[in-house]
Formats: C-alpha cells, structure tokens, sequence
C-alpha cells in the first residue's frame, strides 16, 4: 500500500516537475519579446498571409478555402519544426538540468515539447475561430473535429522521436543542425502545405506514405476541415512511423544521449 | 537484516577515450575518413564493486587523477558505465560550486526548477524559499536573471539550494576547498548542524581531517583501482602508507 502511494506520489511529482519546466520554456519563447503571447499567435497568421499571397494571388491556386487550407498545414508544420530543429541542442543548452543529478534525460524533452504543445493550442485555436468566422462556406464544427486529438498525439510522437534522433546525433556531429536545415526547407515543398492535394499525389505518388507528415496533414484537412473521417491508411501509416522513429530515438537516446555529460 | 542501499555497484569500470583532434562534425569525419585520429585510453575507474549504505557518510580519498572525480559522477548516475551495473535508489546531488543553474532564469525560477529536480513538490519549495534566499543573502535580487549576479552571488544560491532542497544521496565534491574564507566557514557550519542526518553523503576530500570527523567508512583509490573500502582509519593509513 505505502508503496503503492510512494509511486503516486514520484508520478506526481514527475507531472508537476513536467509542468513546471514547460511553463518557464514557454515563458521563456514568448514573453522575452516585446509581442509576448501575442507573437505566438501572430506567427501562424502572418505565415499564412505570406502564402495566400505568394499562390493565391501570384500564382493564382485553384485550391478552394485556401487560407484555411494553408492554415491548418502551417500549423502542424511550425509543431513539427520548433520541436526537431528547435531542440537539436537541448542537450547542450539544458545541460545544467543533468549534468549534477540522475534526472532522467527525457523529462526535458517532453518539457520542451509541452511547451511547443501549448503553442500548437493556441493556434489551432486561432484556426478554428478563423475557419468558423472568416472562412465560413464549409463543414464548421462537428465531431469529426475531434480526430485532431489522436493526430496530434501521433504528430507529437513522431516529434519527439526525431528530437531524440537529432540531439543524440549532436553529441557527436555538430553540423547535424546545417544538414537538418536543409533537410526540412527540402521537406517543406514535399509535404502537401500549400499544394493541390491531387496535383500533390499525381506529381508524387505513394508518398503520401513515405512522408508522415503528409498524411498528419492530409488527415487533418479531412477531418477539421471536411468533416470526414481520416484516411485510415495513412493514419496507420503514420502510426508506425511515429513509433518506429521514437524507438530508434529512445535507443539513440540511450547509447548516445547518456555520454552527453561527458561530451558536450 | 541487510541494511537498505543507497548505491550499489558492481563491477563498474569507465574508460575515456581521448582523442588529439576531436572530430565532432559530418564534413571532419568525411574528410579525414582515412586518417583517424590519435587515440589515447585512459582506465579512469577500473572495474570496482562497492554498497554504499542508505544514511551512511562515506569519505573517498585519493591523490589527484585517482579517479575520484569519475567514481563520484558514474555513482550520481551522470556518467553512464562502460561495465557494470548500477543500481540509485533514490535522487541524487552532485555538489561542489552549486547546483546546476540556468543563467537565462531569475533566481526564484532557479529555485523551484532546481528544487524539482532534487525531487520536491512545488508546495514544499514554496515553504522552503524564503529560508533558501536568506541564507544566499539574494532578498533584493529574487526576481533578477542569474546571469547578471556576480560569480559570488551565483554560487551563494547554487549552495543554498543544494543545503535546502538536497536530494537523498549527496556527493560533496570538495566542497570545503572552494569560495572565499566567510563561505567555508559557512560550509562548515552547516555540515556541522544536523544537515547530514538521515542523508546518505559520499564526501570528497584532501582534508584528512574533514574525513575523519565525519566519516565511518572510507574509501581510498589509486590510479583509478579501489584499493581499500571499509573503516576510516584503516583507508587513511593506507593513503598515508603510499604517500610517503
């Protein structure tokens, strides 16, 4: 029994420990600028903007609802990007955490990634005010809008594992950041962002499976948007994708995060 | 009854590789894929089994490049081992300066985070704070970044912190050797109250007299092999023996 309240108890604590490090990783992103809060919720906005002029405007894009369209593409992509190329150095810049005690090391990134999680709500927040009061010709809420809750989850996994992967790789090749920079520019134009989704699947077919970001997004337009049900396909495709890369991250982790006290 | 263990170890040994010119880049190791760097391997730790006792406080002693340094990190769970197991039961605390702090965080974030870590709930650091910012003498500087504070006021708070919140097994680093002479002092002083009890401490030191004030066992390493574990007196004979 006192066992039993002993593991409570560290859960407990573990989960405010959690909480803790997020808030101050948020705190620290948004309100050292002058915008604060604001600028979280600006950004996405000011994305879409530079978009929906680039190929509604210029290049005249056929795809119906397109600010909502790119909205909700942008949204899972920043997520996607802040917790991969945002934290390649974690375990450089939170060193301070580790380096004195046997804190365990994923802890931090989850702190980090609840942060970015925070960041995602209130934006998917500003997307569904903007999709239900600006762009208001299509589906609007309904229980397929639920869906987004196991997508994120997935998208989240899926964040976490190629976190641990970059930052485990850091330890012992620094330039992974340059190549992971590129890298993602090269997989921003192959993700379904602002593309027609069937120019998208004609130009490049099958990828939809090869890319788990595809499907995320893909699946979310479905179901935020179109008030469908996901692709299951690609929503089991994802799955395996966000588990296989997590556990290669967690063994990394293991193999190589662990000298990271001693390395960096 | 067997006593409850704080640590055990066995058979833990940790070698360091060092290497002349670090290649720590994709494009340095594709370039000098056939002119490897020279290695050179040092035995920091060679493979050592020891108990460390929940409550107990243990003394390491050594000359320097013993490998006490090394022992202390692989035992705290900072260093992963090469061989060897490990078992921690419980949070622990590697002090020498301080705690690790955060210099983007103001004192009263570093605080609680550090406090967090070291295992307490958010409710007990509140009713710790203003007894850690007093005896850092940091009132007037609670909500102020770290990173402007002197080097002073920055280990004032890492010691208090580390003296408040503590975690169950401490791993004091000299920590008598460093500072100037007002914070010895007030090093001293604390580990003369009652702020080791129940705590399970691992005290490193050159100061044969700290060690044999406090501590019951001792451990004595040479050139990283453990060459005697067990009663104070002993283990400082034996250091004494090859010291002169």
């Amino acid at each position: 029994m006192m066992e039993k309240n002993n593991n409570e108890s560290a859960a407990s604590r573990k989960l405010e420990r959690l909480w803790l490090l997020a808030k101050i990783e948020f705190k620290l992103r948004y309100y050292e600028n002058r915008l604060g809060l604001f600028w979280a919720l600006l950004k996405p906005v000011l994305d879409m903007a530079i978009y929906y002029v680039a190929f509604k405007i210029v290049l005249k894009s056929e795809v119906p609802h397109f600010a909502s369209y790119l909205f909700i593409g942008l949204v899972i992509w920043n997520f996607f990007v802040e917790s991969t190329t945002g934290t390649i150095q974690i375990l450089q810049t939170k060193k301070y955490l580790y380096q004195y005690s046997n804190m365990n090391k994923i802890e931090i990134y989850l702190s980090v990634l609840f942060a970015n999680s925070i960041g995602f709500f209130f934006n998917l927040l500003m997307f569904f005010l903007f999709y239900n009061l600006a762009d208001t010709r299509f589906a609007g809420l309904n229980g397929s809008n639920l869906w987004i809750v196991p997508l994120f989850f997935i998208l989240f996994i899926l964040s976490l594992g190629t976190s641990l992967i970059l930052s485990s790789v850091y330890i012992i090749a620094k330039d992974v950041h340059q190549l992971w920079t590129v890298f993602t520019s090269f997989l921003f134009f192959l993700s379904p962002i602002f593309y027609k989704l069937s120019s998208f699947k004609s130009a490049l077919p099958g990828f939809d499976y090869v890319n788990p970001l595809a499907g995320i997004i893909i699946n979310a337009r479905r179901t935020m948007m179109e008030g469908q049900q996901p692709d299951y396909h690609l929503l089991l495709a994802d799955t395996a994708w966000a588990i296989g890369i997590a556990a290669a991250g967690l063994l990394l982790l293991q193999k190589l995060g662990a000298k990271a006290a001693e390395k960096l | 009854m067997e006593k409850e263990f704080a640590i055990r170890a066995s058979n833990i040994s940790k070698t360091f590789t060092i290497t002349e010119d670090s290649h720590n880049t994709v494009k340095h190791r594709l370039f000098n894929l056939f002119n490897p760097p020279r290695r050179k391997i040092l035995e920091a730790v060679k493979p050592m089994s020891l108990t460390i006792e929940k409550g107990e406080c243990l003394g390491l002693i050594g000359r320097n490049g013993s490998g006490k340094s090394t022992l202390v990190r692989l035992l705290a769970g900072v260093y992963p081992v090469d061989k060897g197991e490990i078992e921690i039961n419980g949070s622990t605390l590697l002090l020498n300066l301080g705690v690790g702090m955060s210099h983007e965080l103001t004192a009263r974030e570093n605080i609680y985070v550090s406090s967090s870590v070291l295992g307490l709930t958010i409710k007990q650091t509140d009713a710790l704070f203003d007894t850690i910012v007093g005896f850092a003498e940091l009132q007037d500087f609670v909500d102020t970044k770290i990173k402007f504070f002197s080097s002073g006021m920055v280990a004032r708070l890492g010691f208090s912190i580390a003296v408040h919140a503590g975690a169950g097994i401490m791993f004091l680093d000299e920590i008598f050797a460093v500072g100037d002479m007002k914070f010895q002092e007030k090093a001293v002083r604390v580990f003369e109250s009652s702020w080791i009890e129940g705590k399970t401490v691992v005290l490193v030191s050159h100061s044969l007299d700290i060690i044999q004030k406090y501590c019951r066992r001792s451990a004595y390493l040479k050139k990283g092999e453990l060459v005697f574990l067990g009663d104070t007196a002993t283990a400082l004979e034996h250091y004494m023996a090859d010291n002169h």
